[in-house]
């Protein structure tokens, strides 16, 4: 189980002329500081998958970057099973698989150096490393590219690589930031039953899209943010009882109302 | 950590750049850079001192000795112009028209009577932007006759040849140089020792440090890295180690191909002093310099290391990075400039008291007392520098910019 209470973060704005017109208008802005999440609280329990859904700049990233400790929160809590993600960030990674919106592969190793480097880093042996990847590699369909040098992989090999490295190590929880973004239709399915094989195996998975119909497919559990706060909090029927026959105006029912004309 | 810097290490041998600055360009370009400009520089000097030059003379009738003198050189032609030359504008005009290569103005006083003609001048006119050696070649003709005019004036005139001797040179230097020959060369060398070393460790640590850096920031893998469960200091040490190895390597090559490639021409050129030179100095002296070169190796990596983990992008990494190569410039500059010793303030500035070190070790004149504070203070400079990339690395605003 993973829960997140009241998270907050703001970020330094080093050359305020530089911004666009629509983010000073950005009630977030203030003097100098952004404030790209305000308040955010989610909790996924054990096999369950949450969605985290928003428009872009509503702070999905930034949470989803302190949930996995890159960022240090300014204030709220986040704890993993027992563990103070906060206070025991090394702990804490050891128990995370993240896939980062941005992420990328070392271009100069192998789709399979990737992978096991990542598994060397996180404590585990050669023979533990060669038996976990290959059963990914089963999964996610990768065996035909895996020897090659990544820097000469498709999109689609990137991503399960990248998703292959994200969860090496068995984690206990799994973040992974827009997935199937840029991918095919074949590569998105091929990740999609990625993520129901991990819910079948009472992984809890954290993921954020902008694709509803992944989320209707995938989620036990949807959160919303908007401008850095959370806007909706609860399992997938009552997010689609807000508007039975159209997912989107559900969508667009969670988001502040004050904000609308922004956009 | 060190699972961090094998693979920073593989990553690097796969790199074809980094390969290419690492290894290819000390082991083949720098010799062929370096050989190819003394070859073609040689055929050049060679092609123009020993090409026929054509001139043309006034006054012939003054000097006939000369003039029998000039026509026996096979390298000079004697050319008949019908015009005055004598006549500073028509002169000009003849060389910039490159009608003959010079012009010699021979006086009305030539005489080889040194006692009845006194002194002569003989003007040569010509265009001296070439490298024909003009004046050289006039001159080993007129040194003869000059010696021998002395001459029977001495002998005219009654004077004993140590009396003429005496008259000629009244005052003669003997230098009696108590240095010994490694004293002599490295007080002439030594200095461009550090500046070359200096240098290359920079260079070669340059493109990997841009790469682990700045490059993995690029490629959205630093992000994947700092959520693996290794502390923030020992993934810094892990790439300082990166940068370090890849400089000391470059400078270790390339010294090594240079040391090869100069002991080879030396041969070759019968320039028996640069072996002799380098026979001259011992092992430990040998090994003290590159230990000397860790804590410098150590500043830069770290320097290059800060550079790069704050810039967003390689390209940015190394634009920022550049200027560091003219900031070594000053310090090791400092050390090739006559009176600079390592002595007072000169033994605590960071670089130049190394700099400095280097060049005594070379020369076999280093107080080994004094080497261990300079050691001692650049280990600390270069620590307190490593202390700061580990703070930089923990920095939000570093990382994501």
């Amino acid at each position: 189980m993973i829960e997140i209470k009241q998270l907050a973060k703001k970020f330094k704005v080093e050359n305020p002329k530089k911004l666009s017109e629509q983010d000073k208008k950005d009630p977030r802005l203030k003097g100098r500081f952004f404030h790209s999440v305000k308040d955010v609280s989610l909790r996924c329990e054990q096999g369950q998958v949450l969605g985290l859904l928003g428009p872009n700049g509503a702070g999905k990233t930034t949470t989803l970057r302190m949930l996995s400790t890159a960022l240090q929160p300014d204030a709220g809590s986040i704890t993993l099973g027992d563990v103070d993600v906060i206070k025991d960030p090394v702990t804490a990674r050891k128990k995370i698989g993240f896939l980062s919106g941005s992420t990328g592969l070392y271009g100069r190793l192998t789709g399979r150096e990737n992978i096991a480097y990542f598994g060397r880093l996180n404590g585990m042996n050669e023979s533990m490393i060669t038996a976990r990847l290959n059963e990914i590699a089963d999964q996610l369909d990768m065996h035909s590219f895996l020897d090659r040098r990544s820097e000469n992989f498709s999109t689609g090999m990137k991503q399960k690589t990248s998703i292959a490295r994200a969860v090496i190590h068995s984690p206990e929880v799994v973040i992974l930031d827009e997935p199937t973004t840029g991918l095919d239709i074949m590569a998105a399915k091929t990740v999609i039953d990625f993520i129901k094989d991990l819910k079948q195996k009472g992984v809890p998975v954290i993921f954020s899209t902008h694709h509803l119909d992944e989320v209707t497919e995938l989620c036990d559990h949807i959160t919303v943010i908007d401008h850095g706060t959370t806007t909706f909090d609860g399992v997938l029927s009552d997010f689609v009882a807000l508007a039975p026959d159209n997912l989107h105006e559900a969508f667009m029912k969670t988001l502040h109302t004050e904000n609308m004309d922004q956009r | 950590m060190w699972l961090i810097f094998k693979k920073e290490i593989l990553e690097l041998l796969r790199d074809r750049k980094t390969l290419f600055f690492m290894i290819a360009l000390p082991l083949a370009v720098f010799p062929l850079i370096f050989g190819g400009m003394a070859y073609f520089g040689y055929q050049a000097v060679q092609e123009s001192q020993t090409k026929t030059l054509q001139y043309a003379v006034s006054g012939a009738k003054y000097a006939p000795s000369l003039m029998e003198a000039l026509k026996e050189v096979e390298s000079l032609e004697l050319i008949e112009l019908d015009a005055d030359l004598t006549d500073k504008e028509q002169v000009s005009q003849i060389i910039d028209n490159e009608e003959v290569d010079f012009v010699l103005q021979i006086p009305e006083n030539y005489g080889n009577d040194v006692l009845s003609a006194g002194q002569i001048t003989l003007k040569l006119v010509l265009n001296d932007s070439q490298l024909n050696s003009v004046r050289s070649r006039i001159t080993d003709i007129t040194d003869e006759i000059e010696s021998t005019n002395q001459r029977n004036a001495f002998a005219s005139l009654d004077v004993s040849e140590a009396i003429q001797e005496a008259m000629l040179n009244p005052i003669v230097i003997e230098k009696v140089n108590l240095a010994d020959s490694r004293e002599q060369a490295g007080a002439q060398f030594g200095g461009f020792i550090p500046y070359f070393m200096f240098i290359l460790c920079l260079q070669g640590a340059m493109i990997p440090a841009a790469d682990i850096g700045a490059g993995e920031k690029e490629r959205g893998t630093l992000e994947t890295l700092l959520l693996s469960p290794i502390e923030r200091h020992k993934i810094v040490l892990a790439k300082f180690m990166t940068i370090s190895t890849a400089g000391v390597t470059t400078a270790m090559i390339t010294v090594l191909s240079m040391a090869i490639w100069t002991v080879v021409i030396s041969i070759y050129t019968q320039a028996s002093f640069i072996v002799e030179f380098l026979s001259a100095i011992d092992w430990l002296d040998f090994i003290l310099v590159f230990l000397m070169l860790v804590p410098v190796v150590a500043t830069f990596s770290s320097l290059l290391l800060a550079l790069s983990i704050y810039a967003r992008s390689f390209k940015e990494a190394q634009s920022y990075m550049t200027p560091l190569i003219f900031v070594t410039f000053i310090p090791v500059i400092i050390t090739l400039m006559p009176g600079i010793e390592l002595k007072g303030v000169w033994a605590w500035i960071p670089l130049t008291n190394v700099a400095l070190a280097i060049k005594e070790l070379v020369k076999g004149t280093m107080d080994y007392v004094q080497l261990i504070g300079i050691f001692g203070s650049s280990v600390i400079l270069a620590g307190a520098l490593l202390g700061f990339c580990v703070y930089w690395f923990k920095q939000e605003k570093v990382l994501f910019r």
